[in-house]
């Protein structure tokens, strides 16, 4: 018997209604869907441990089931947790160990960026890791930037981030330091913007492919390492622009990692509801219209924070912006999901309906908040994908910079 | 009128009648059994399913306690499916009296039980859940049981060995002929008359035997003592707990299949009472305060239902409560006791014990027929524990079928898994999606396990069991009854009716919180949505 | 935040409530906490479908205007007659500009079947189970084949027929069975058991089968005339499939809703949402609410979030539609009910055994279905203090003094309060 924590599925009603809304049981009858996976199937782990399905790994942790339960049931976090409390033999996996260490991998990459791009886009080595490592032949990887943001922030703006009195923490996350530069600097810009000079601190990989590769212990110590670092930070305010990172350190800390994160929650948003309130206190730069017309996808786990709304608020006060929401669907690729073999046909047909949308609604631009989402939908539609704070960014007047 | 001629009639089809038939068959002895209900429906089905190692009875009744031994070591190896091997714990509370703790450990050694104490971390380690304010405990070999399916791997076994069983059907006289018995006249539940003729009739109907004998004109009254206990949503435990105290309300913990349950509450009623199967709300609040003592996650957990059997002790004058009467077994030769011969009644005892007391009362039966053949039913297992593999090896087999499909059927019915996952997809789609019960398993049950309505389906297979109480399964089953050719198909929605009425009876007492959700939720479908009452209603008036 | 109106709860009361607010140019949010009960209903709008002793109503208004006296407690004789009728028109017109018609029979009743053969009056209902085509099939004793996929776990038909059969509106009909199979290919990978009707709505969508289905229809139908499915012929557009499918087969396509997941009230939900939205209504989805504050009569904010994050939520207007116990808009312990969100007062018994009838199908049905959140006539709640709570307003389901199941009403108290509440808000703020 194992000590009984998340009892959530006690509450499971049997509705089914988690089923109509999993994007993958819609994509793939080899996943039974959440409620069966989920509280269905946890009676029985409890029972006997041995009864754990080989389905559960088809499920991406989108979390769409937990916003359609009626009965607050964690039926992702069940899920997650079945998957690698249950199953107690680990064997070195090469591909997802390397898939999981983001930042490990990004900042070897980093280093060589030029040739790493090259190189992982050869068929040859394309080819070789579709047969030998079970990723995918046909996806796309997102390119690597020369040296890290931190590197960049270093040289360029930490000097000038001094003048402000208001100070933000900016946690950056793996995709801005390694693959997109740009997204933090439209960052900074934007916080300059509102009177807060940035401020970067240790940090390391949020912890998410840990968690979604079972590296349970290893995403612990990067969790704990997070705490520690964002706990120091006396008042300041702590922004992500990666809802992931941001669903992590917010939610996934203490409830699947069950760790204390009390020394900084209070502080911590994902970026557009900082923004929002900025904004509706009254605190808004000067902005020109942007004159674009953009679609704008919510990310999974920015729905199960209920941030969706913050992002389409501050979207909705972007002049000039012709936006056009897409009803909610998942773009299949669930962080390192996608980028398995095993789950690749999956990931793409969960995706189509959104993608289908997105062509339908024929924008200039994509807009979303994850990084992941963007290199799918950028993946499979002709559209480029920007982030709200890129947009943001783009309305800003350029006397704005120098507001304090 | 039908009629059918035997050596034995067994009337009661609880463990013990089952266990009967089966024995005599195997000795080669013509049987007929009959069950005014189901089988396992009375105080067989309405336990907490304990396979007592014993101990319970070490401090005050040893010759229970070594029977129990024996028979928990016989049980294992011929019905191993029925039975799991969780282990038990004795625990003391703050207020218990920490003398016990000794007092039952000598108990244990002088009866030949293996308990042993164990350090309060050690404790902890194997029940993580257990009350950490626990001031010692010791482990006895305790496990559990299910009464539905040892009972029905009896009547199944009986019948493959030529044994004839008549499930819903009343007795509704004896036949004598001078003063021996000759027979009975029965009824079945569609109101067909039956005869059935043998020299030896044996009386297993527990409780209820005393208006069995009072149809022969014997008098033997029963002491009806109540037993209450409540259904947990899940298992919370999985190692049996036992309060280290003498035997009181709310003293024990059974994990037992996906649920657990909180035992019991005992209450002495009048034999007029003894099919009303009401619970009073004090008997929940004192399972739930108990229990709580024990395992602290209780009070955060749904009580699927509450529940309550009546044991059947043949009545001794001057004792207050039922739980101070032996339990041993009492077996009358009617010859000896009132003059009728070829009459046998066989009763008290306990469900740990059902194979001895039907092993005593076939031993009798073959006397009075002059069979010579000896008792074998210690040695040859069940049907479905015919020999032993793990359930690990047994699920790997079939690739393709999730893991929880499978190893819940084989944890159900051991080898003969291979009678349900067979052929066809459609054996393997789940109708109770609580319980992972497939339509394999269903068609199984209907076609080979005598199963006449729905509630009898759940007896034999788990349906409408979970958490959801048949909320989705009962309209599937219902259907299938149909398919199945076991019902017209307004027969089935009559079914239908029967089943969510019984689940009823016992979610009403813990009709608070989630189950109130999913009562409010069932009721939705099934009257809102279907219209359920409508249909009925339109019958009744018409009948 | 500042929202002119909050709305608690994202079901019919609620989202109806939300339609007219954000019509009207007020900031509307809607806070669900979990998909609402309309994927478990009928689909149909019940107004008053059964009186006291369970005999059918004929003419629901009528009915409702004769309880009126009787039942001042019953939410329709706060909300009175003229605004149900409006609520109805506009909640017709509203789900109508969002491809789903609703069909009644002018003041009367019509009636659904049901998966087991029963026959329920209701006053609402979708093009595929009332209007005046159907209803002249129905009458002139036209043959129904009332069919089924092979294998579909969620409805068996002879159920249906064989208690229908005994319906004086069938009287005249000639019923038969059958079973219609789907393309092998799409067998394949799982087999059809396990396909719930939300499965077999995506293959109705795929233009490409629509022929298949349709030659298979004609062939278990034979020479019926019209033909009855569980309702699973899409839920986006099921308006152009049953078109579709009608002209490919020549018959005519009824539906009876099936185990949940419900299409029939799907599609209903998706309508409202698609209207929602499209009037400017902010939607947080799977969101509970933690706490609010009450100071004075007014309700100052509430607070959402789970487990460390909250965010406070503020507005002029607060709208509680979070439905009855199966959505957690009442809770019940072992012997207390009450209203999670604001502890407003409740209606409803505090001894347990109080709570239900001994029977589950009893005549009487069980008096937690209609235990609630009580309200003055203009749907105010109060605390527990007695305090009436003058910007807060109550509706659907989480109100007492109605039983939704026994009396047939469900959909039409949710609508026509919702819409009231709306009303009231709206004359408030435009003051």
């Amino acid at each position: 018997m194992i000590k009984l924590e998340n009892i959530s599925f006690d509450h499971c009603i049997k509705c089914t209604v988690c089923t109509i809304y999993c994007p993958v049981a819609q994509a793939t009858h080899l996943f039974p869907g959440p409620k069966q996976s989920g509280p269905d199937a946890e009676r029985l782990r409890i029972k006997n441990p041995e009864l754990v399905d080989a389905s559960l790994k088809y499920c991406t942790n989108c979390k769409r089931c937990e916003i359609a339960c009626p009965s607050d049931v964690k039926i992702a976090e069940i899920i997650q947790n079945a998957k690698w409390k249950y199953v107690k033999v680990h064997w070195f996996r090469p591909r997802d160990f390397f898939m999981s260490r983001t930042d490990l991998v990004g900042g070897l990459a980093t280093i060589f960026s030029g040739l790493t791009n090259f190189i992982i886009n050869l068929k040859v080595m394309k080819v070789l890791m579709h047969l030998f490592l079970n990723i995918p032949y046909s996806r796309k990887f997102p390119a690597y930037q020369r040296g890290t943001f931190t590197g960049l922030y270093k040289k360029k703006f930490m000097q000038s981030q001094k003048v402000y009195e208001k100070r933000a923490v900016f946690y950056h996350g793996c995709f801005v330091n390694y693959n997109n530069h740009s997204l933090g600097e439209d960052l900074i810009k934007v916080m300059n913007a509102l009177g807060y000079g940035v401020d970067l601190v240790d940090e390391k990989c949020c912890g998410v492919p840990l968690i979604a590769n079972g590296y349970i212990e290893k995403a612990k110590k990067n969790a704990q390492y997070n705490i520690d670092s964002l706990g120091k930070t006396g008042d300041a305010v702590i922004v992500s622009t990666s809802s992931s990172c941001s669903f992590a350190l917010m939610h996934e800390y203490p409830s699947f990692l069950e760790l204390d994160n009390s020394s900084y929650i209070d502080r911590l948003d994902y970026i557009t509801k900082f923004i929002y309130d900025e904004f509706t206190a009254g605190n808004i730069p000067q902005m020109k219209a942007v004159g674009i017309r953009a679609a704008y996808h919510s990310p999974c786990h920015l729905e199960r924070m209920g941030g969706v709304i913050y992002t389409l608020g501050v979207l909705k006060m972007v002049p000039g912006l012709d936006l056009v929401v897409l009803n909610s669907e998942c773009c299949g690729i669930a962080g390192t999901y996608g980028f398995k073999k095993e789950n690749y046909e999956i990931s793409q047909g969960v995706g189509q309906n959104l993608f289908r949308l997105i062509e339908k609604a024929e924008p200039e631009f994509v807009v979303t908040d994850c990084e992941t989402c963007t290199m799918q939908i950028e993946m499979n539609t002709k559209y480029k994908v920007l982030h709200p704070v890129t947009l943001i960014a783009m309305a800003l007047e350029e006397k704005n910079k120098g507001k304090k | 009128m039908n009629r059918i001629e035997t050596d034995v009639i067994i009337i009661g089809g609880g463990a013990t009648g089952a266990g009967t038939a089966r024995d005599l068959s195997m000795r080669g002895v013509r049987c007929v059994l009959i069950e005014k209900n189901d089988i396992a429906s009375g105080t067989t089905g309405r336990n907490h399913g304990l396979l007592h190692s014993g101990a319970r009875y070490a401090v005050k009744d040893h010759e229970s306690a070594h029977e129990c031994m024996r028979e928990n070591k016989t049980l294992r190896k011929i019905a191993w499916h029925c039975i799991e091997d969780t282990g038990g714990l004795f625990v003391t509370l703050p207020e218990d009296d920490p003398g016990y703790h000794r007092l039952l450990l000598e108990g244990c050694r002088y009866a030949g039980i293996p308990a042993k104490e164990i350090s309060i971390r050690k404790a902890l380690q194997l029940e993580p859940n257990l009350n950490p304010g626990i001031l010692s405990a010791m482990t006895v070999p305790d496990g559990t049981i299910d009464p539905f399916r040892l009972t029905a791997s009896n009547m199944l076994d009986a019948k493959e060995r030529g044994a004839i069983i008549l499930t819903h059907t009343r007795v509704s006289a004896i036949l004598k002929e001078g003063s021996k018995v000759s027979g009975v006249s029965c009824i079945t539940k569609n109101g067909d008359a039956i005869e059935v003729m043998a020299p030896v009739i044996i009386n297993a109907a527990g409780v209820w035997g005393q208006e069995v004998c009072a149809m022969a004109e014997i008098k033997l009254p029963m002491f009806p003592s109540k037993g209450s206990m409540l259904i947990i949503d899940y298992r919370i435990n999985g190692v049996v707990v036992n309060r280290c105290r003498p035997p009181a309300d709310g003293d024990i913990i059974v994990p037992g299949d996906t649920v657990s349950l909180i035992g019991t509450t005992s209450k002495e009623i009048p034999y007029d009472k003894i099919d009303d199967y009401t619970i009073d709300d004090d008997e929940i609040d004192i399972l739930l305060s108990d229990g709580e003592k024990l395992i602290p996650n209780v009070k955060n957990t749904r009580a699927l239902r509450a529940y309550c059997g009546v044991r059947p002790l043949v009545a001794v004058s001057g004792e207050a409560e039922g739980r101070n009467i032996s339990r041993g077994i009492v077996l009358i030769d009617h010859k000896n006791r009132d003059g009728l011969d070829g009459f046998i009644t066989i009763s008290g005892g306990k469900l740990m014990t059902y194979r001895l007391m039907a092993e005593k009362t076939a031993d009798l039966a073959c006397k009075k027929l002059g069979v010579k053949k000896k008792c074998k039913t210690h040695k040859v297992p069940l049907p479905g524990s015919e020999s032993r593999f793990s359930s690990g090896r047994t699920v790997k087999r079939f690739s393709g079928i999730p893991d929880s499909v499978v190893g819940s059927t084989f944890y159900r019915h051991g080898q003969r898994l291979r009678n349900i996952m067979t052929g066809e997809k459609k054996n393997y789609r789940l109708i109770c999606e609580c319980e992972m019960v497939t339509e394999g398993e269903i068609e199984y049950a209907i076609k080979k396990l005598d199963v006449k309505d729905l509630v009898d389906l759940r007896r034999r297979t788990r349906i409408g069991m979970g958490p959801c109480q048949g909320e989705l399964c009962a309209y599937r089953g219902a259907g299938l009854f149909h398919e199945y050719g076991a019902a017209t198909p307004e027969g089935s929605v009559e079914l239908l009716h029967d089943f969510l009425e019984e689940r009823w009876k016992g979610i009403r007492p813990v009709l608070w919180g989630d189950g109130l959700r999913e009562s409010e939720f069932t009721y939705w479908i099934y009257q809102g949505l279907f219209g359920l009452s409508h249909v009925n209603n339109k019958k009744k008036k018409k009948g | 935040m500042i929202y002119d109106c909050v709305i608690i709860g994202g079901g019919l009361a609620g989202l109806t409530c939300g339609i007219r607010c954000a019509e009207e140019g007020l900031r509307t949010v809607v806070i669900s906490g979990g998909m609402n009960s309309l994927h478990f209903s009928s689909g149909s709008i019940d107004l008053a479908g059964f009186t006291e002793n369970g005999s059918v109503v004929k003419k629901p208004f009528e009915h409702i205007k004769n309880n009126a006296a009787k039942k001042k407690d019953h939410p329709y004789t706060k909300v009175g007659i003229p605004a149900i009728r409006k609520s109805l028109d506009y909640f017709k017109e509203k789900v109508s500009d969002e491809g789903i018609t609703l069909n009644h029979n002018s003041d009367f009743n019509h009636f659904h079947v049901t998966a087991i053969g029963a026959v329920k009056p209701t006053y609402l209902s979708q093009e595929s189970v009332f209007s005046s085509r159907g209803k002249d099939i129905i009458k002139s004793g036209a043959k129904i084949a009332i069919l089924n996929f092979k294998g579909f776990r969620d409805y068996y038909p002879e159920q249906t027929a064989a208690n229908l059969k005994e319906h004086p509106l069938f009287k005249n009909s000639e019923l038969m069975l059958g079973d219609i199979s789907l393309p092998y290919y799409l067998h394949t990978e799982k087999n059809l058991h396990e396909f719930r009707s939300t499965d077999i709505a995506r293959i109705f969508e795929t233009e490409r089968y629509l022929p298949r289905i349709a030659d298979e229809i004609k062939r278990a139908a034979g020479d019926a005339d019209a033909v009855s499915l569980p309702a699973f012929i899409g839920i986006n557009n099921y308006r152009e499939i049953r078109g579709k499918l009608e002209a490919m087969t020549g018959k005519f396509i009824y539906e009876i809703p099936t185990l949940p997941p419900s299409i029939l009230g799907l599609r209903i939900d998706h309508a409202v949402k698609n209207s929602f939205f499209k009037h400017g209504g902010e939607y947080i989805a799977g969101k509970k609410i933690e706490s609010s504050v009450i100071k004075k009569g007014i309700v100052e904010s509430i607070i959402t979030g789970s487990r460390g994050t909250s965010s406070e939520i503020k507005a002029k207007y607060y709208v509680l539609a979070s439905g009855s116990f199966f959505s957690g808009g009442l809770q019940s312990g072992v012997s207390s009910i009450s209203e999670p969100v604001f502890d407003l007062k409740v209606k409803g018994d505090s001894k347990r055994s109080k709570w239900y009838s001994w029977n589950f199908f009893d005549k009487k049905s069980h008096p937690f279905l209609s235990y609630g959140v009580e309200t003055d006539s203009s749907f105010n709640p109060s605390t527990q203090d007695g305090k009436t709570v003058k910007n807060l307003f109550c509706a659907g389901s989480v109100l007492a003094g109605y039983n939704p199941v026994k009396e047939g009403c469900g959909g039409g108290v949710a609508i026509s309060t919702g819409y009231k509440c709306a009303e009231r808000i709206i004359r408030e703020i435009k003051k």
